[in-house]
């Protein structure tokens, strides 16, 4: 008999026996459940937020910060610079022949979080470019700002987290109150945010130089003519990415400081887990000694009763992982969150429930490897004596 | 106690499942004792709020308010003393390696008389103006003591000279605060502003400042808002108490029913793997306790050894999670990279408590139905085996 139908087989034995062995098996499978469905859901946020900032760059578009700026209301760039930057090389033209890029600028708008605790709100500026920049910008309801005027859009996510973010809502500025005109959604970060026309919003908040630029290139290698022209150019000081990459590294320190932290408690549960699984997998081997014996006794190899005791501790444990993923999933999958000044969706994606199921046979490995041992070790003779 | 042998028995008839069940608890209660120890730590830096000060920083961001404001706030009613303040903000070597130092004039010592730095350290400060104080966080993060020197890289901080580069002179090592996580590190304010170019002299980004009536605090920080609301530098300002409140820190996130659900998660866990462990003990030596109440051993005395058998792991494994909680706490901080922000648990005695009530809960949960069953048991079914 080949090696693959003894492994078959024994662990079908197995399988068709963990009803009468249902409660000490459900360790393991409540176990991983709680592991997993834990690890998921705080992992949930993090894939949510990765997802909205890599939504939120587009390879196509570079955005320039001044240097060493890490976030874009740390960067300021002088109107005369703005001037110099949107005529540089590598950027795209729009029908009249104009630069396809944008001044931008962003302030911290307080507001109240639904729950009534404090936060800040992202309020971005537009120029005339801002819509033509970004094709993924529609308006949902009401209608857009007029350039000039003191009003302002709100993205579709941000009443989902913040108070007083519909139309017809009055954001405070220093000079007065700005209704909220109409709402956009970009199906990425800024559907959280309000926007207004830079100009007019520079002006109220008193600020005489935009925050970042942002350009169209005209193909994608443009990036090196246009950051070549404005890093060789000593008038200026600024750096050059693509958006895209801008997000990744604005995105990076925060998503690996949580990550390693929500890894640490995940990996603590399971090593707790694991504790369990080898409880279980000892017990399990000991109460079928006999069993094991009589099949080692009619031929079958050590080997194939080893595996046959690692698979009953994976599928237990996969079960388990499963249990716990799919709490995850139906509890925070898409679900609108928010976090800091980012609004987005938490996402249990198909990625991390593979990763759910890598931990969880790495579990019953660990855990199944030594009661295996001792089940195919055990002398026949011995075991079928015993009581 | 006149149980304690009979109880040791039973545990000790099967070692292995008595040694994995109390690995496992203990991970369970270290877990739960790092979670609440952090809510500890939270609940800490809440409590030691002072209820009479308030912070006042740039409404909408930018680059800081003029250093005027201090007066004006300080000629409002209700202020007692006032203080102004800048950062230099930056990295140590490598851009990854974040820190930066706080640059506050010398009513700050007035303001914060509960910060850790002494009058003679304060002092001592004034006296070197490029001094800085450095808590022992950032002392043993950057391997630095007193005398040495420290620098910072601030991209977005020229000085006067062009040069982005900050030279400190360590003038003492002090103390640190629990809501300074990664430490902090304190300078002086005239220094910073003499080192900027003319043109960037006399901004402050926070003014900070005591009410001469604690409880009119709320108001206060609200009339320096409309006094500031349709200048050039509105401002937006927040007591100390609501701005070390744990709701409006964590992005908006319910941090502590986050640390309480993976605390509760784990002791689910664990709950399953005891009662099972007690339940399958019991059946194991229906017979012997059946014994045990044929010799004259009442309902009560059988239950009440199940409950300590169930106990010896809860109690043991709780005591022995929350002390690797305990020395975790301790080792953490020296084993996080520089300036991984992460703040540590702090293992007051109510967490003990409820570590104890957690472990009594499990403890008692897991009992109950193997305790009754033992009750109800049938004495002559029981021993003749067919149970």
């Amino acid at each position: 008999m080949s090696m693959f139908r003894q492994i078959w087989i024994v662990s079908v034995i197995n399988f068709k026996s963990l009803r009468s062995r249902m409660w000490p098996s459900l360790v393991i499978v409540v176990g991983m459940a709680c592991v997993i469905g834990v690890l998921l859901s705080m992992l949930s946020m993090i894939e949510g937020r990765n997802a909205a900032y890599k939504r939120t760059g587009d390879p196509m578009r570079a955005l320039v910060v001044s240097d060493g700026a890490e976030s874009e209301g740390q960067s300021t760039i002088p109107r005369d610079k703005a001037r110099i930057i949107m005529d540089a090389p590598g950027i795209a033209k729009a029908a009249d022949g104009s630069p396809l890029a944008d001044p931008g600028m962003n302030a911290g708008i307080p507001v109240l979080r639904l729950n009534g605790t404090k936060a800040y709100n992202n309020l971005r500026g537009f120029g005339p470019k801002g819509v033509a920049l970004r094709p993924e910008f529609h308006m949902v309801a009401g209608r857009m700002f007029r350039p000039g005027t003191r009003e302002l859009i709100v993205g579709v996510s941000a009443h989902t987290q913040y108070q007083g973010m519909n139309i017809g809502d009055k954001v405070v500025l220093p000079d007065g109150e700005w209704p909220i005109v109409g709402s956009f959604t970009t199906g990425d970060l800024l559907d959280g945010q309000l926007i207004g026309d830079t100009e007019t919003v520079m002006l109220a908040v008193r600020r005489k130089a935009y925050n970042s630029i942002l350009a169209r290139l005209q193909t994608y290698d443009s990036l090196a003519t246009f950051k070549k022209a404005l890093t060789t150019n000593p008038a200026l000081s600024v750096s050059v990415e693509r958006q895209s990459d801008w997000y990744k590294k604005i995105n990076e320190g925060f998503a690996t400081f949580l990550s390693i932290v929500i890894y640490g408690v995940g990996v603590i549960m399971a090593i707790g887990a694991l504790f369990g699984c080898l409880n279980t997998m000892y017990a399990a081997v000991s109460v079928r000694g006999r069993e094991i014996a009589t099949l080692r006794a009619l031929g079958y190899g050590a080997f194939p009763v080893a595996v046959s005791v690692i698979l009953e501790a994976a599928l237990l444990s996969v079960t388990g992982a499963l249990i716990g993923a799919g709490y995850a999933w139906i509890v925070y999958d898409g679900v609108q969150s928010g976090f800091g000044q980012n609004v987005f969706h938490l996402s249990v994606s198909p990625a991390l429930i593979g990763m759910a199921i890598i931990w969880a046979v790495v579990v019953a490995l660990l855990g199944g490897l030594f009661p295996s041992i001792r089940a195919a070790r055990r002398p026949v003779v011995e075991a079928l004596r015993a009581t | 106690m006149r149980y304690f042998p009979l109880v040791w028995a039973a545990i000790m008839r099967k070692p292995a499942r008595a040694i994995l069940t109390l690995l496992s608890v203990t991970i369970a209660f270290t877990l739960f004792g790092l979670m609440f120890g952090m809510t500890a730590t939270f609940a800490n830096v809440e409590a030691r709020a002072h209820a009479d000060r308030v912070f006042s920083g740039p409404r909408f961001g930018g680059t800081g308010m003029p250093s005027a404001m201090v007066r004006q706030i300080a000629a409002l009613p209700g202020v007692k003393a006032v203080t102004g303040a800048n950062y230099v903000g930056g990295y140590v070597q490598n851009p990854k390696q974040r820190s930066f130092v706080f640059m506050g004039d010398q009513q700050f010592a007035k303001v914060f008389p509960d910060w850790p730095p002494t009058p003679a350290q304060w002092q001592a400060l004034y006296k070197v103006r490029n001094g800085i104080l450095m808590s022992r966080i950032q002392a043993h993060m950057w391997h630095k003591k007193k005398g040495d020197t420290f620098t910072i890289v601030a991209p977005g901080q020229a000085r006067a000279d062009g040069s982005k580069t900050w030279t400190f002179q360590i003038v003492d090592i002090i103390g640190d605060m629990p809501q300074a996580i990664g430490g902090f590190n304190f300078g002086n304010y005239d220094y910073f502003d003499k080192s900027l170019k003319l043109a960037d002299q006399g901004k402050v980004q926070e003014v900070d400042m005591q009410a001469t009536d604690p409880t009119r605090s709320t108001e206060l920080a609200a009339l320096i808002d409309r006094t500031f609301a349709s200048s050039a530098s509105p401002t937006q300002s927040i007591t100390e108490k609501m701005a070390y409140a744990v709701g409006n820190n964590f992005g908006g996130l319910d941090i502590n029913a986050v640390m309480r659900d993976i605390a509760l998660a784990g002791l689910f866990m664990i709950l399953f793997l005891v009662s099972n462990g007690i339940a399958q003990s019991v059946r194991e030596r229906f017979a012997e306790f059946a014994t045990l109440k044929t010799i004259g051993f009442s309902d009560r005395s059988v239950m009440i050894m199940v409950a300590l058998e169930a106990a010896f792991p809860c109690v043991v494994g709780g005591v022995l999670g929350v002390a690797l909680a305990t020395v975790l706490a301790r080792l953490l901080p020296g084993m996080m990279p520089p300036g991984f922000g992460l703040p540590m648990p702090t293992m007051e005695l109510w967490v003990f408590g409820l570590a104890a009530l957690g472990a009594a809960a499990v403890a008692l949960a897991s009992a109950t139905i193997p305790a009754l069953r033992l009750r109800q048991m049938d004495i002559a079914t029981a021993l003749s085996g067919r149970t």
